[in-house]
Formats: structure tokens, C-alpha cells, sequence
């Protein structure tokens, strides 16, 4: 089985669960590691901790400007730098800058954003993957579910067309958020990505993005 | 029957903030089914809850053509009455016997 990774999960201080307590979660689910997202705030990890729980931050704002300040603030200081996305401008901005990582639900929270061509291809050139939020599925009904699946069908066959990366995750606030490895991936069927798609997605994008992330604090560590 | 309606038992594991009963799940599952593939997606299922009990475990039947589906429609269940919930299944057998023994 190979090693999964859930890359966007919020915990304390944003929500009321410690980082501790959603690893405890998703290790029982069978994954090998999480990384800890808040808004615009990162956690510290405890030493013992820090070969499975990553140090991120998801940038959340709506100007470009503001966007760009924040990238340079976290920049080099966050292992993993994600963009909140969803209106046209920000994932513009997110994806021409290469010091992001992920692009966080590119179609928004609400399925009102959307990629395109272009978008695309400056993920590709930057390397920076493109993020299907499986928490936007659980948490809609009807109307707006429908629409997100439209959307991430759409993105997918985009990702597809350009080989983007792409990875999933639960997106999750609590221990109820989460998701094993294997319900992400039936999840990720309802629009369309195949199995073996969504397994990549889960294990091997996630780990390729960690390990750059290590070669270039290793970099930093050296000069 | 057996060439075209195999059945497929899966072993499910609630995680709840506070105990559910059996009823209250069972419509959260139809719910969510129908909610997901309509009418016709929940009757061609087949679905039918044969246990659950206190502790958070069950076992649902569902035909084997429906069961990556019926998993992601019980991973798209969040909450029951406003209590926060998560579905995970553990296993999946051809029989009764096969479900009960995965622990």
C-alpha cells in the first residue's frame, strides 16, 4: 500500500482540535502523514511529530496585493505555502508565483470559481498542484453540489490535458472531517477521476511536493 | 438471482460525537443515498441495514455493482440532527458470515 497524505487539514488554533488529535485520526484511517493548514497562521510542531505532521499555511485573502505581501511574508518561514482560492483574480495571482504549493479549491467553496487554459498551464510552468476539496462534496447538497461537481469535472479534465498535479483532500476543521484514503478516492469518482488518478493524488503528488520542500529547507540549511 | 444480483455486506464504523440509534442512521444513509443518485440510484442499490449496534459498528447490503458508490455516499454524510458524525467502512464481504468475522 503505498504511503497517503491528507495536505490541507485546519486544527487548533483555527479550530478547537489539537494538530495531535487529527494525526491520531488519521493514522487509524491509514495515512502516513498530514500537514496542518490554518488561515493565515501556522502551528508549531512538537520534535517527535515532525516527520508526520507538516507545517503549512493557507493564504486567505482578497486582494492580489494582500496576496502577494503574505507570500513574501511565509515564504521560506512555512514549509508549505497554500492559497485559499476561488475568485478568478487570486487563483491568477496564486498560480504565476512559484513559491506556492497548492492551489487550494481553485472552483471555491461554493463551486463560483472556475480554471481555464491558462490557469492551467501556469500551474504546470510553476509547479504548483492543483487542490480538489472533497469537503466542498460532503458538505453541499443539491444545487451547489452539483454545481462543484461540474466544476472539478471541468478542472480535472484540464489537469488531464495539461498534466497538471493534482492532489485531494478532506479539507477537514475537525476529527469528523476527515476521510480514509479509500473514501476519498469513491468520493473522487462522483466526478469522474479514475482510481488509479486518485490513488497518485493521495500518495505520490503529495510526498513529490513534501520532498521539494525538504531539498529546498536542506538548500536553505546549507548556504 | 446469483448471476446478476450478487450481494455485497459492508462493515461500516461510525465515529459520533454523542451515541446514534439505528433509525436515525439508517435515515442519514438514505438520505444521503438518494440525495447523491436519486429514485433510481437508490433502488437499483438495494440497500438494507442488517445490524448496527451500540458501539458504532454495522453492516449494510448493498448490490457488488453499487459499492464504490454507497461508499462515497456514506463518506458524504457529516452530521445527524446537528451532531457531527463520520462513516468509515472496514471491510467488504460476499456473505453474512464473511462480515461478521472481520473485526
Amino acid at each position: 500500500m503505498p504511503n497517503f497524505f491528507d495536505l490541507n487539514v485546519h486544527a487548533y488554533p483555527e479550530t478547537d482540535v489539537p494538530a495531535e488529535e487529527m494525526l491520531r485520526v488519521a493514522i487509524r484511517y491509514g495515512y502516513a502523514g498530514i500537514a496542518i493548514t490554518n488561515h493565515d497562521d501556522f502551528v508549531e510542531v512538537r520534535k517527535e511529530n515532525q516527520s508526520v505532521i507538516y507545517r503549512g499555511v493557507e493564504i486567505r485573502t482578497k486582494s492580489v496585493s494582500e496576496l502577494n505581501r503574505k507570500i513574501k511574508h511565509y515564504a521560506g518561514k512555512v514549509p508549505l505555502v497554500v492559497v485559499h482560492g476561488g475568485a478568478e483574480n487570486i487563483n491568477l495571482a496564486a498560480l504565476k508565483d512559484h513559491r506556492i504549493d497548492i492551489l487550494a479549491h481553485p472552483c471555491g467553496e461554493k463551486g463560483e470559481g472556475s480554471l481555464n487554459h491558462v490557469l492551467v498551464r501556469y500551474a504546470v510552468e510553476n509547479g504548483i498542484a492543483i487542490e480538489f476539496n472533497m469537503n466542498a462534496i460532503i458538505q453541499s447538497r443539491r444545487g451547489d453540489r452539483a454545481r462543484i461537481l461540474s466544476r472539478m469535472r471541468d478542472n480535472l479534465e484540464f489537469v488531464r490535458k495539461y498534466k497538471a498535479m493534482a492532489i485531494l483532500t478532506s479539507n477537514a476543521c475537525s476529527i469528523y472531517g476527515l476521510r480514509a484514503p479509500r473514501e476519498l478516492i469513491a468520493l473522487a469518482a462522483l466526478f469522474g477521476m479514475r482510481r488509479e488518478e486518485a490513488v497518485r493524488a493521495l500518495s505520490d503528488v503529495p510526498l513529490c511536493i513534501l520532498e521539494r520542500r525538504w531539498n529546498k529547507a536542506r538548500e536553505v540549511e546549507l548556504l | 438471482m446469483r448471476g446478476h444480483d450478487r450481494r455485497r455486506y459492508l462493515v461500516f464504523v461510525v465515529m459520533s460525537e454523542i451515541e446514534l440509534d439505528k433509525y436515525k442512521l439508517l435515515n442519514a444513509i438514505l438520505d444521503s443515498v438518494h440525495s447523491l443518485y436519486g429514485d433510481i440510484g437508490t433502488s437499483e442499490s438495494k440497500l438494507w441495514l442488517i445490524k448496527y449496534d451500540k458501539n458504532g459498528r454495522g453492516v449494510l447490503r448493498c448490490t457488488h455493482r453499487k459499492v464504490e458508490a454507497i461508499r462515497a455516499a456514506l463518506a458524504c454524510i457529516h452530521s445527524v440532527n446537528g451532531v457531527q458524525i463520520a462513516i468509515t467502512v472496514i471491510g467488504i464481504s460476499g456473505t453474512i458470515k464473511g462480515a461478521a468475522s472481520i473485526a
